[in-house]
């Protein structure tokens, strides 16, 4: 109990792990009080006029489908098409009719919508006799906004890594290595208070994130535990694989940020590209691909496959922590030591 | 005194170091290239050159097996519920249905598609909630397959196809991460290890040329990121089409390779240690990436981006790019300017630092 105290307290007064501590509760508040991101330019087309050219109900008819800008000249619009960082569909008038251009580097969804787009406003008389019936599902803005703070909660669960393998490496830069291995300490002792330190760290701030952001339903929240404490474990045993075998500071630094990039960038690509498949099994090789999904899940009320989410999460974790035990003894072994 | 003296003593042995003496300025020249070979040994020792042919590969396969692959997105499918066959004049892009119950089904495993009940003899359109716009089109579309019209295409405005522009925009962000973050934490890890190993120590007593230290670090960098950034293109976006775009991809490359290595020469000048940097570099990473890559790949337009100067940088690689370099010339002065105050800024951290090391 008095090394665990030691551990925290070490903890504690290092700067590097209190502000990674503290990075993804900041974010989470920022997004919560200012509202995010405004996204809903993301997910509505853009057609870009010529002043002058169109009626105005030709232009109120646009807008129904997205925002439109106009430009003075033939040749401002070609470059606002061919603007490489937006998707502009052109839409010039031919008699009663129109005309549209796009760039012709356009993802197949616009290209698609700029061909049919002369047809829809030709048929635009019959639209208004039609029934709709409109099913419910969550905001798609929301969802959008989900992944930024599924983003961060992922960070923050992961943050664990982060505590025990600078805490480890600064142990070894100051000494403090040497003199543990003169203490009256075992080293399952001191494995356990590590695990311990970095999955608690890694819990409380993906609590407090969570807290920060999220308004989950108490059976929701519940689920939101498990998997912050599953993943902030698998985190926390993954940063002592990394403090043991890191040379030095620079080298952890290293580590850890390309750790931190494929534990981001996996989880995300493969949501963002809906892999499935083959594909699909081999992201969850990640264990933050299994925290990711179960979060997004949470977020959008469905808890349908969270328990697969968990199986993957606590297999990482035996699978991690007979690692770190079967790397660890090997290197006990006479001749291996470095 | 005692430092003219030491400084004498270790000028006559660099100068027992450095090949022959003729001219001051060929001395100057030679002192250089001694400089940048000693930087060339210490980036190979820190892994710096390991590290960029690691991400290299890594970005060439992420490009050209990954993005390029699954980039795209088509229209919304349509499904038609229509038992009595009363729309006779479908398209071929329509999904026939036999059941209401599939209807749903396919709805509710592709909630973008859009369902239509024909079963009453009267088109109903039927989709799960997307944004208030989209979903006017996503029903006007649908109903616009029920009529056959006359097949039309698009004008094209461009000279790129999807693959070629995916490449050049992957690239150009790959290239800009490389620089901003990956080659940003090379240039501290190596710097540090420097100054833990006293080489500025050192550098303080020696007769050398105080701006010939930091020159020749820029140098080593700029080369470094000039041979990564026409790798990187020549590998991703084709060689015919690269040549024809290396000389402003190379300028832009050159601007922002300058003004990381610069910041992070200033950073290490001023910060404690590595751990302080780590922060800093967290900082810098997060603030100078994560809104410029929002406002320049979406639609996304913050009202203040603008006033971001890595907004303009990479507004510049990524124009040179796509083949239309920023002829401006008012950010090329900006950009110069940039360069040298962020010289004479480190040039004094770093002269303070010899004077804290002497």
């Amino acid at each position: 109990m008095r090394g665990l105290f030691y551990q925290l307290k070490s903890v504690w007064k290092d700067k590097f792990c209190i502000m990674s501590f503290l990075l993804p509760i900041i974010v989470a508040f920022a997004l919560h009080f200012m509202g995010g991101i405004d996204l809903s330019s993301v997910v509505q087309f853009h057609f870009g006029v010529l002043e002058r050219d169109l009626s105005v109900r030709t232009i109120s008819w646009l807008e129904r489908y997205g925002s439109v800008t106009a430009y003075e000249t033939q040749e401002e619009l070609t470059a606002a098409i061919n603007e490489p960082s937006t998707y502009m569909i052109g839409v010039i008038s031919d008699g009663d009719s129109i005309q549209t251009m796009v760039s012709g580097d356009e993802l197949d969804l616009f290209r698609q919508t700029a061909d049919t787009l002369p047809a829809l406003y030709a048929g635009r008389e019959r639209t208004g006799q039609i029934c709709v019936n409109i099913l419910e599902r969550p905001d798609m803005l929301a969802g959008f906004q989900n992944i930024f703070i599924a983003a961060t909660l992922l960070v923050a669960m992961f943050m664990g890594c982060t505590f025990n393998a600078m805490n480890m490496i600064s142990e070894k830069e100051n000494g403090v290595d040497l003199v543990n291995q003169v203490l009256p300490m075992t080293r399952s002792g001191y494995v356990m208070q590590k695990i311990f330190v970095g999955f608690i760290g890694g819990c409380l701030s993906a609590v407090l994130t969570a807290l920060s952001y999220f308004r989950l339903p108490w059976g929701s929240a519940v689920w939101m535990l498990v998997l912050i404490m599953l993943s902030a474990l698998n985190a926390a045993l993954i940063g002592l694989l990394i403090g043991k075998f890191s040379e030095s500071l620079m080298a952890g630094v290293v580590y850890i940020k390309i750790v931190m990039i494929i534990f981001m960038a996996v989880p995300l690509v493969s949501y963002l590209l809906a892999a499935d498949g083959l594909l699909s099994v081999l992201c969850y090789l990640v264990p933050s691909s299994a925290a990711f999904e179960g979060i997004m899940k949470l977020a959008d009320s469905d808890m349908s496959v969270i328990a697969k989410d968990m199986l993957i999460l606590m297999t990482h974790a035996i699978i991690w922590f007979l690692l770190y035990l079967l790397i660890s003894n090997w290197h006990k072994k006479p001749g291996n030591e470095k | 005194m005692w430092k003219h003296n030491r400084a004498s003593g270790n000028h006559a042995c660099i100068n027992r170091c450095l090949p022959g003496n003729t001219s001051k300025t060929q001395t100057g020249w030679k002192r250089f290239l001694f400089l940048c070979r000693k930087d060339c040994r210490m980036l190979a020792a820190g892994k710096f050159f390991l590290l960029a042919v690691g991400s290299l590969i890594l970005y060439t396969l992420f490009i050209n097996l990954g993005y390029i692959q699954y980039m795209n997105a088509q229209l919304y499918n349509v499904y038609l519920y229509d038992p009595r066959g009363t729309q006779q004049e479908v398209s071929a892009e329509i999904h026939p249905v036999a059941s209401l119950e599939e209807l749903y089904t396919a709805l509710s495993l592709d909630t973008n598609g859009v369902g239509i009940d024909a079963s009453s003899g009267t088109p109903s359109i039927v989709f799960y909630f997307g944004s208030e716009k989209s979903d006017n089109h996503r029903a006007d579309y649908a109903l616009s397959l029920l009529h056959q019209e006359n097949e039309y295409s698009a004008q094209i405005a461009g000279i790129n196809t999807r693959e070629s522009k995916q490449r050049k925009e992957m690239c150009c962000e790959l290239l800009f991460i490389e620089i901003v973050a990956v080659g940003f934490l090379g240039i501290a890890s190596v710097l540090f290890k420097e100054k833990q190993m006293g080489v500025i120590r050192v550098h303080a007593v020696m007769p050398f040329n105080k701006g010939l230290f930091i020159m020749a670090k820029l140098t080593v960098f700029l080369l470094a990121d000039l041979i990564f950034a026409v790798l990187l293109t020549a590998l991703n976006i084709g060689f015919p089409d690269a040549v024809a775009i290396l000389p402003a991809v190379l300028v832009q490359t050159a601007i922002l390779s300058l003004i990381m290595a610069l910041t992070g020469f200033g950073c290490i000048m001023m910060l404690k240690d590595f751990r302080q940097f780590s922060l800093a570099y967290l900082i810098i990473v997060i603030f100078a990436s994560a809104p410029v890559f929002l406002s320049a790949n979406t639609s996304v337009k913050m009202a203040w981006i603008d006033r971001h100067p890595f907004y303009h940088v990479y507004m510049g690689l990524k124009n040179a790019c796509f083949g239309t370099p920023v002829t401006n010339p008012v950010y090329y002065i900006c950009c110069v300017c940039g360069i040298v105050i962020l010289f004479l800024l480190v040039q004094t951290a770093f002269r303070r630092e010899m004077g804290k090391e002497g």
